[in-house]
């Protein structure tokens, strides 16, 4: 399965060769040290998002990938002790600073959990609350972005006549396209995905990936995973993690069929992990 | 195997789980009696009276209609001055002080509050309210039970915030909205049935509260609807009625104690559902 | 899946000015909730303190004219204004007294009832009984004390225990008569019941915190179900089962209502527990609004203030022996 997913992915040339320009990477991390309490869990990172790709993130538990996904829209900032060193850009700013508004840098970095989060309210509100945080639309218009959001989930057709039902009434999977409809409704530039499938079936498991596909055309994308022919299938660059450390990035295809660090390979043929 | 050590443990296991049958009886006894007596002495005077007429003067028939609506109106008072202030002391604590030490000091001097005696409340209002206003009044009576509702709220609020997950608030950043419309929008709508069952629980209570009454709101003979006046209650009116030497008032008392504990029962039973309604979700 | 006909989702940029002025109401709403918040936690601290600080300015008048001897002598005379707390502290630490003694074994009884022996289906409604039943007021307590429990003391027990006792050291001294019905042994006993479903409603809950492995590993060594309840589950909830015993105290110290209309209010330690006495929450209930002049008020603060200190320290003292429970349980 994963050779023929690797296959479909089309070679382009060499990662040392790419240049780190702004203009194609929406997002660039530049020696990143993240802290638990005194606990060093990102041990100095850099890597870059390009505009409109997916990149994934894979490593064994603890490696600190969730945790680098949590740094790209701050959300380590809702608690205490935990604290970020070096430079992350967005669109050439950096938000570490202490003077990026978070509200503003949530709501153009979106985030996806790993167990799906609808709020305790109607489907159609779920989604209408986070397009009414920064928008004063007429109430047609709010049904117009709705469904267009529902749309691209593609969950519409499921959830069209039930619009007023609790988003909690829904299966895992829906609950989950649900909250990748109400993350893409609040109009971000950047998708995080943190383990979106590990709480889901095969069916609702390949219904997400097709999805991030099919965003990546509007959305630059970063997607935690554990599961490596996912990463494999969704992503156009995987950043292999270890330890806190980047051990290897560089193109999927590259990276899948010939990995240049061992550890690497030890992990995608599955020695440990 | 001893036998006979074993039946010895054996026996003395089922003396001790005899006793504990015993206790439960015993316990149960006299709780049915109290009530028993309550409802046979209570029901005996209830009639419409009851409910239209004000509190008589001693040796003649009346009602309680001005303690009832003093107590509703005294109820009223105390949840709506304690309930916001104990709904948003819960919401820092368990929001924005969540890991600070200043939380768990209110927590610790909340519980205290929680169980302190409820007549030394009752004085505290009154050197600070009636003292300063120079009379009693109605003002005073829901101060002193507004004290008595704030920690039960600030109890419940907190708790059932801490029981909303925090991937929720996390979802709900993720999407850009500020910390207070987090609150607002999901916090209190995830924890909505839980904080009305604190209130309800918290309205319970003090419906039947006396000691706080007694010299804030003081009490009234009259219908009163004056809340700067001392008013009516109906749990002042029947320990003024019982310990009265006439058999009218004494025969009130006991309707009175009647109606308080069917009302108290009836919001403990309510609270209850609707917890478990929304536990059920 | 790609609904072309649909607009873009993404059409509007950052700097819009919608989203700025929506940033900078988040801003404020912010900032304002936050203060609201903090201001309503505050409050509470605050509320304690002025209970604490109001109560002990409105002492100062009695503790300056009495001082120590305020703590220690009996005397209470409104007329030569002279003022001792003694009694209705004794009399406060007496009933309490008898009431734990009385409700804590039931309680735990009735505890270990309901976790160990009662059957599957009976243990919610029992359960839900309780919880009710501690939400009865206390008021009732004291109406049902006044006109039927001392009455029937009168005519049954206190005569039993007069002459069951008359030759017996002690004992004799304890329980003299005449049998009035109300007094310290009747209030007592009223606060015992009352109690009854405070104590048990914590203990059951701390029984319940045992994880069912310990006791599963001690059952299948062949332990009855008493040596698992004493090797095992009281060992393990024993801070707990304290933390129980005491909140039920606190309640018992600072209980007026069920208390006043069956204690007798007389000023004096009498050596018999079934003469009228009085305690300090029976003592402000009662003459609080007569009370004439600074010094009588000022001492009937003062009692208020005992008895808040009081039953500060126990509660403190329940809710740390609560939290240690919840913090092993924690972990």
């Amino acid at each position: 399965m994963s050779e023929a997913a690797i296959a479909t992915i089309t070679p382009t040339p060499a990662v040392a060769a790419r240049s780190f320009e702004a203009a194609k990477d929406k997002v660039s991390v530049r020696d990143l040290r993240f802290y638990y309490g005194d606990t060093l869990a990102l041990k100095g990172i850099t890597l870059a998002l390009e505009t409109r790709k997916v990149t994934a993130f894979i490593g064994p538990s603890g490696c600190g990938k969730s945790t680098l996904l949590r740094v790209l829209n701050r959300m380590y900032d809702l608690y205490p002790n935990q604290r970020a060193e070096g430079e992350v850009m967005l669109d050439g700013e950096n938000i570490l600073s202490p003077r990026q508004d978070l509200n503003l840098l949530r709501a153009r970095v979106g985030m996806v959990f790993q167990k799906p989060t609808p709020f305790p309210m109607s489907i159609f509100d779920n989604i209408a609350f986070g397009i009414q945080l920064y928008e004063r639309l007429p109430r047609s218009e709010i049904a117009d972005r709705v469904e267009a959001a529902l749309t691209r989930a593609a969950l519409w057709s499921e959830v069209k006549d039930k619009l007023r039902a609790s988003g909690l009434s829904l299966s895992g999977g829906q609950q989950q396209r649900l909250c990748i409809a109400r993350t893409i409704a609040a109009r971000p530039e950047v998708v995080l995905f943190d383990e979106p499938c590990s709480a889901l079936d095969p069916i609702s498991t390949s219904k997400i990936e097709e999805l991030i596909d099919e965003l990546k055309s509007d959305y630059t994308i970063a997607i935690v995973t554990h599961n490596m022919q996912q990463a494999a299938r969704v992503s156009d660059y995987t950043a292999f993690m270890y330890l806190g450390e980047l051990v290897e990035f560089g193109e999927t295809a590259k990276m899948f069929m010939a990995p240049a660090d061992k550890r690497t390979q030890d992990y995608i043929t599955g020695r440990f992990g | 195997m001893n036998a006979a050590l074993y039946h010895r443990r054996r026996r003395r296991s089922r003396i001790v789980m005899v006793l504990s049958v015993a206790a439960t009886a015993f316990g149960a006894l006299w709780l049915v009696l109290i009530l028993g007596t309550l409802v046979w002495n209570g029901a005996a005077g209830l009639s419409l009276a009851v409910f239209a007429e004000n509190t008589p003067p001693p040796g003649s028939a009346g009602g309680l209609a001005n303690a009832i609506v003093g107590s509703v109106i005294l109820t009223i008072f105390g949840i709506v001055i304690g309930t916001p202030i104990g709904i948003l002391a819960g919401t820092w604590m368990a929001e924005y002080g969540r890991y600070s030490p200043l939380s768990t000091v209110i927590r610790f001097v909340n519980d205290i509050l929680l169980s302190a005696p409820s007549i030394v409340i009752g004085l505290f209002v009154y050197e600070i309210l009636v003292v300063s206003m120079g009379h009693f009044s109605a003002w005073a009576g829901g101060a002193a039970l507004a004290m008595l509702v704030i920690p039960v709220v600030v109890r419940t609020t907190e708790d059932m915030l801490l029981l909303v997950p925090n991937t929720l608030r996390e979802a709900g950043a993720a999407i850009g909205a500020p910390r207070w419309k987090i609150i607002a929008s999901v916090g209190y709508r995830a924890a909505r049935s839980g904080i009305l069952t604190g209130i309800l629980l918290a309205v319970a209570r003090i419906t039947g509260e006396t000691a706080p009454l007694l010299f804030t709101a003081l009490n009234n003979q009259f219908w009163s609807l004056d809340p700067n006046q001392p008013m009516a209650s109906l749990p002042v009116t029947i320990f003024q009625f019982a310990l009265s030497p006439y058999a009218d008032w004494q025969q009130l008392a006991w309707t009175g104690a009647l109606i308080v504990t069917f009302a108290v029962l009836t919001l403990n039973i309510v609270a209850r559902v609707l917890s478990n309604l929304g536990g059920s979700k | 899946m790609t609904e072309a006909a649909l607009p873009s989702i993404r059409e509007t940029s950052v700097t819009d000015a919608g989203r700025l002025r929506a940033l900078k109401r988040f801003a404020a709403g912010d900032a304002l909730f936050r203060g609201a918040t903090l201001t309503a936690a505050i409050a509470v601290l605050v509320l304690l303190g002025g209970v604490i600080v109001s109560l002990a300015v409105g002492s100062v008048p009695a503790l300056k004219a009495f001082g120590f001897d305020f703590l220690t002598t009996q005397k209470w005379n409104p007329v030569t204004e002279k003022f001792g707390a003694i009694a209705p502290i004794y009399g406060t630490l007496v009933t309490s007294l008898i009431a734990m003694l009385i409700g804590v074994p039931v309680s735990i009884g009735i505890a270990i009832f309901l976790t160990e022996l009662c059957p599957y289906w009976l243990r919610r409604p029992i359960g839900i009984a309780i919880e009710l039943l501690a939400g009865i007021p206390s008021i009732i307590y004291g109406i049902w004390g006044l006109f039927v429990f001392a009455p029937f003391l009168q005519a049954t027990l206190q005569p039993w225990l007069i002459e069951a006792f008359a030759d017996v050291p002690v004992l004799n001294v304890l329980f003299a008569g005449p049998p009035y019905g109300i007094g310290v042994l009747t209030a007592g006993l009223i606060l015992a019941i009352m109690v009854l479903p405070f104590i048990t409603a914590v203990t059951r809950d701390v029984f319940l915190t045992v994880p069912p492995v310990l006791k599963e590993a001690a059952y299948g060594m062949g332990c009855t179900t008493w040596e698992v309840i004493r090797k095992v589950v009281l060992p393990y909830t024993r801070v707990g089962v304290v933390g129980g015993v005491m909140l039920g105290l606190g309640r018992a110290l600072g209980e007026t209502m069920a208390v006043t209309f069956v204690i007798g209010n007389a000023h004096r330690i009498s050596s018999s527990i079934l003469a009228p006495g009085t305690t300090i929450s029976a003592t402000i209930a009662n003459e609080f609004n007569e009370a004439v002049g600074d010094i009588y008020t000022s001492s009937l603060i003062a009692l208020g203030l005992i008895l808040f200190v009081i039953t500060f320290i126990v509660l403190a003292i329940s809710r740390l022996m609560l939290m240690r429970l919840e913090r092993k349980q924690g972990k």
